[in-house]
């Protein structure tokens, strides 16, 4: 059956590492963060962190300046901190973002910080995220052909044809949508979850590919593809204004329009 | 502990080839339980009263049993696909799972042939 509560080793302990700020500020701000240590036989734990964040506007700013002043254990990822790489997607006051692109001003009171949901944890806000790329992987994600390249030139694409996967391609692989829907929380090994299956959609309406039946028969599962529920959180929380739950919704109409 | 790669998890046993019938069909039963239910709340409401005589008078009459087992029989058909989507999404256990689908479908077809029966009896039965 599912299971409805986490292993007591998971559980947290919300009474984690108080850090209080030394003195009263203007711009005081109040971050409490899931803590998880590998190597330790501690439970996973909450820490709490007083920081004066009025030289932070993003929450990413936010972490880097509590690792460089108040826990240097702090472990998280991020590179570019514009919102293109995909690095820093994390559960940000129970909605999945980027810390990068969420503005420290747009939360209210104190900020909770936890790791993308229903993954494992390798650290602190650290998830594994081999089972995801893999499922992205597997929608084989390239141009597949077999008339030949023109020798002249590129394969030619209309503009309208071009518009047609400008937004599917522009998903930068950070997780918030799978890792923010129910249907992938229950059913992850199985269901290929939003982020793989806006990659398969952006393949199946790209007019240079000629591979769209086999993509579709790959896609044709009662798992892979119908977990979907149509809840929509995936839409809800792209960090890129993406529509997975579009995509989802124009494949399963394509399948329907082949079979019927 | 298994080497198996992520790739090689992710792909399984392939793809089923199967999912567009069931969401199909739960598409086509949701739409002709619409029709049905206003039907059967509009017939009820315009009678004049909502005792067992009059009503088992309406079920006797005309075209109301064929219609009334039909609702009964699609009304049965989707929650069978509901519920066989709610096992699939929560009972992950192979042999549990099996198990859940094969009792859900029996016992949707129990219902709807104790709900056809139900409609006969009243439509061919005594007025009692």
């Amino acid at each position: 059956m599912a299971q409805l509560a986490s292993p007591k080793d998971s559980r947290v302990n919300p009474h984690g590492r108080v850090h209080r700020a030394a003195a009263a500020a203007a711009g005081l701000r109040t971050l409490r963060i899931y803590r998880f240590d590998p190597e330790s036989p501690e439970s996973p734990r909450l820490d709490t962190f007083e920081l004066d964040a009025k030289s932070c506007p993003m929450v990413l700013d936010a972490l880097i300046l509590v690792k460089a002043t108040l826990d240097s254990t702090l472990t998280f990822r991020r590179s570019c901190r514009e919102g293109i790489c995909g690095s820093c997607a994390m559960n940000i006051n129970g909605l999945n973002r980027l810390a990068c692109t969420t503005a420290m001003a747009d939360l209210k009171g104190e900020i909770r910080i936890y790791p993308l949901p229903h993954m494992p944890v390798i650290k602190d806000l650290v998830t594994d995220l081999t089972q995801f790329y893999a499922q992205y992987a597997s929608v084989e994600p390239w141009l597949k052909t077999r008339t030949p390249t023109p020798p002249d030139r590129e394969r030619l694409q209309s503009k309208e044809d071009q518009e047609r996967i400008d937004r599917p391609a522009a998903c930068i692989l950070c997780a918030c949508c799978s890792t923010g829907c129910p249907s992938y929380w229950w059913n992850s090994e199985r269901f290929l979850g939003p982020a793989a299956l806006l990659a398969a959609y952006r393949w199946i309406v790209d007019t240079r590919d000629e591979d769209t039946g086999e993509r579709l028969d790959q896609l044709e599962d009662s798992f892979r593809l119908y977990r979907c529920h149509t809840i929509m959180n995936c839409t809800d929380v792209c960090p890129k204004d993406l529509n997975p739950a579009k995509a989802i919704a124009e494949v399963k109409k394509m399948l329907a329009s082949r079979r019927y | 502990m298994s080497w198996r790669s992520a790739l090689g998890r992710v792909e399984g046993y392939g793809a089923s080839k199967e999912g567009v019938g069931h969401w199909w069909t739960q598409r086509l039963t949701s739409v002709a339980l619409i029709v049905l239910g206003c039907w059967f709340l509009v017939a009820l409401l315009a009678l004049p009263g909502l005792d067992y005589a009059t009503v088992a008078a309406w079920v006797r009459g005309g075209w109301t049993a064929p219609i009334l087992i039909l609702f009964v029989g699609v009304a049965a058909w989707h929650s069978q696909l509901g519920v066989r989507v709610v096992i699939e999404d929560y009972v992950h256990d192979v042999g549990t799972r099996t198990l859940a689908l094969a009792l859900a479908c029996f016992a949707h077809v129990l219902l709807a042939a104790l709900g056809a029966f139900a409609v006969l009896r009243v439509a061919f039965g005594s007025a009692a």
